[in-house]
């Protein structure tokens, strides 16, 4: 039989992604057993120029983790998707712009000069040092999600990705039996459906952030007045996070048919905040509640900004 | 995204009006040959609390430069409280919008009555004033 040829790749990521495959244990020696790795630039020595070389389509699986922030992320993402017979978003960043894609709220130079504010020269693509020429990809005026920028086959939402996830889609490839292009492997219905916690059906009088109060381990967290992405986010995960008495910040995107997670994140929190009859009168305790959430975007869109409306807005 | 900025930017303006209250206004507003800016093109649905957070976001990454939601008074909603829910939304929305760079005022919540044709003119006449002034919207950048 011959071997499938895998590829790994890394763009705009913190690493954590690459780290997370080891986290099959055993199986990644199937994996080794079925597949040649040909392409793993955090784990073996890789040159552009040798990947150019392949034939087009002649890697069978590319997962590819990471956002599109730079132009080389950017001609990676063009090369894979040339390279690659099947091209998978692997993680938040390659899936719906992650964490990182919060970003998208400042200008590339408000971000420059934010980061180099004390530093002579701030690095651009072509910097002159010491007599030296030194040459770095452009940094783009936004970060996109990998599907913003080339066509992808298949998602694997997280971040990183749950073992239980991983697993299954390694088993899928080893096996042969990868589903219809498109799929998103986790579930199609949202975290509650499988979060063990008890609903009261309690509407929101005060809101919490996860430091400030202990929460009760069985009941709903939201129920409690902490903000869970829960009712916004695909299911998959085992409810990792409000298992440990966190709330859900919503690393694995939308459930399946929306595109706005963020917005329909606030949807669910303005219908659960109620305190008492419907009047004139409550509207303004209703904002006091309302005001409590300080970070709204980074507490709706904290992982789907850069796939949002609201994460390409012009900036000048 | 529209042309340029200036007098002669026309703003687009997509309205969701509540059956029961604003869209019967409007109607009253044409019936009585009120004269508005062109610029709106309403959307009757059921309850302004049917428009949800992600419609406003998807009209505007489609190119609206404004969102007029229009509903029943506080109190009138035909389905009691529907009203009270879209005010809590359009507020955590405008913050948002506020947080990513769009001017919140692209979003504006009116409560018109069926009897309010008047209000309902004032409503997009006053709207369209102040998008002119903001330009056309920043959402939805190719660069
Ligand atoms: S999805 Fe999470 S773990 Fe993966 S690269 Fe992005 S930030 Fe890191
Ligand atoms: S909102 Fe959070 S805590 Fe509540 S059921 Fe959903 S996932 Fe569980
Ligand atoms: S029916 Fe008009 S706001 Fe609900």
């Amino acid at each position: 039989m011959t071997k499938l040829k895998l590829g790994i790749y890394w763009a705009a990521s913190c690493g954590g992604c690459d780290v997370s495959l080891l986290e099959v244990d055993e199986q990644i020696l199937d994996l080794a057993a079925a597949a040649d790795i040909v392409l793993w630039p955090c784990a073996a020595d890789v040159k552009y120029d040798d990947l150019r070389e392949y034939p087009d389509g002649w890697i069978d699986l590319v997962l590819f983790n990471g956002a599109i922030r730079t132009q080389e992320n950017l001609e990676l993402a063009q090369l894979l998707r040339k390279k690659a017979r099947n091209l998978v978003a692997y993680g938040s960043c390659a899936h719906t712009g992650g964490v990182i894609g919060l970003a998208n709220l400042s200008s590339r130079e408000e971000i420059f000069s934010t980061l180099f504010k004390d530093h002579d020269p701030i690095p651009t693509e072509v910097s002159q040092v010491d007599g030296c020429s030194l040459e770095l990809p452009q940094f783009l005026n936004r970060l996109t999600p990998l599907d913003a920028v080339v066509s992808v086959d298949y998602y694997i939402p997280g971040c990183p990705p749950p073992r239980e996830i991983i697993s299954a889609v390694l088993e899928a490839v080893i096996s042969g039996k990868l589903p219809e292009k498109g799929t998103v492997f986790a579930s199609e219905k949202n975290l509650c459906d499988e979060c063990p916690r008890e609903r009261t059906e309690q509407p929101i009088t005060k809101i919490y952030r996860p430091h400030e109060i202990e929460a009760d381990p069985e009941i709903c967290l939201l129920d409690q007045g902490l903000i869970c992405l829960g009712p916004a986010t695909r299911g998959g995960c085992g409810a990792a996070c409000p298992n440990a008495n966190m709330p859900c910040t919503g690393c694995a995107g939308p459930t399946a048919g929306v595109t706005d997670q963020g917005a329909a994140m606030l949807n669910t929190i303005a219908s659960l905040i109620g305190v008492g009859e419907e009047g004139e009168a409550v509207l303004q305790d209703e904002d006091a509640i309302l005001q409590e959430i300080e970070d709204v975007i980074g507490t709706f869109y904290r992982f789907s900004l850069a796939s949002s409306a609201l994460g390409s807005v012009c900036r000048e | 995204m529209s042309d340029t900025g200036g007098n002669s930017f026309e703003p687009k303006i997509v309205a969701f009006l509540c059956r029961w209250c604003s869209y019967a206004g409007a109607d009253l507003a044409g019936v009585s040959r009120l004269i508005y800016p062109p610029n709106v093109i309403p959307m009757r649905v059921n309850c302004s609390g049917r428009v949800d957070a992600g419609m406003v976001t998807e009209v505007l990454a489609k190119g609206a430069d404004g969102v007029l939601i229009g509903g029943c008074h506080p109190g009138d909603c035909h389905y009691v409280n529907g009203n009270y829910k879209t005010r809590r939304r359009v507020q955590l929305l405008k913050a948002a919008l506020e947080q990513a760079g769009v001017n919140p005022e692209r979003v504006h919540l009116e409560w018109i009555s069926a009897s309010e044709g008047g209000k309902f003119q004032k409503t997009v006449e006053g709207f369209t004033t102040k998008l002119k002034e903001l330009g056309p919207s920043p959402v939805g950048c190719d660069d």
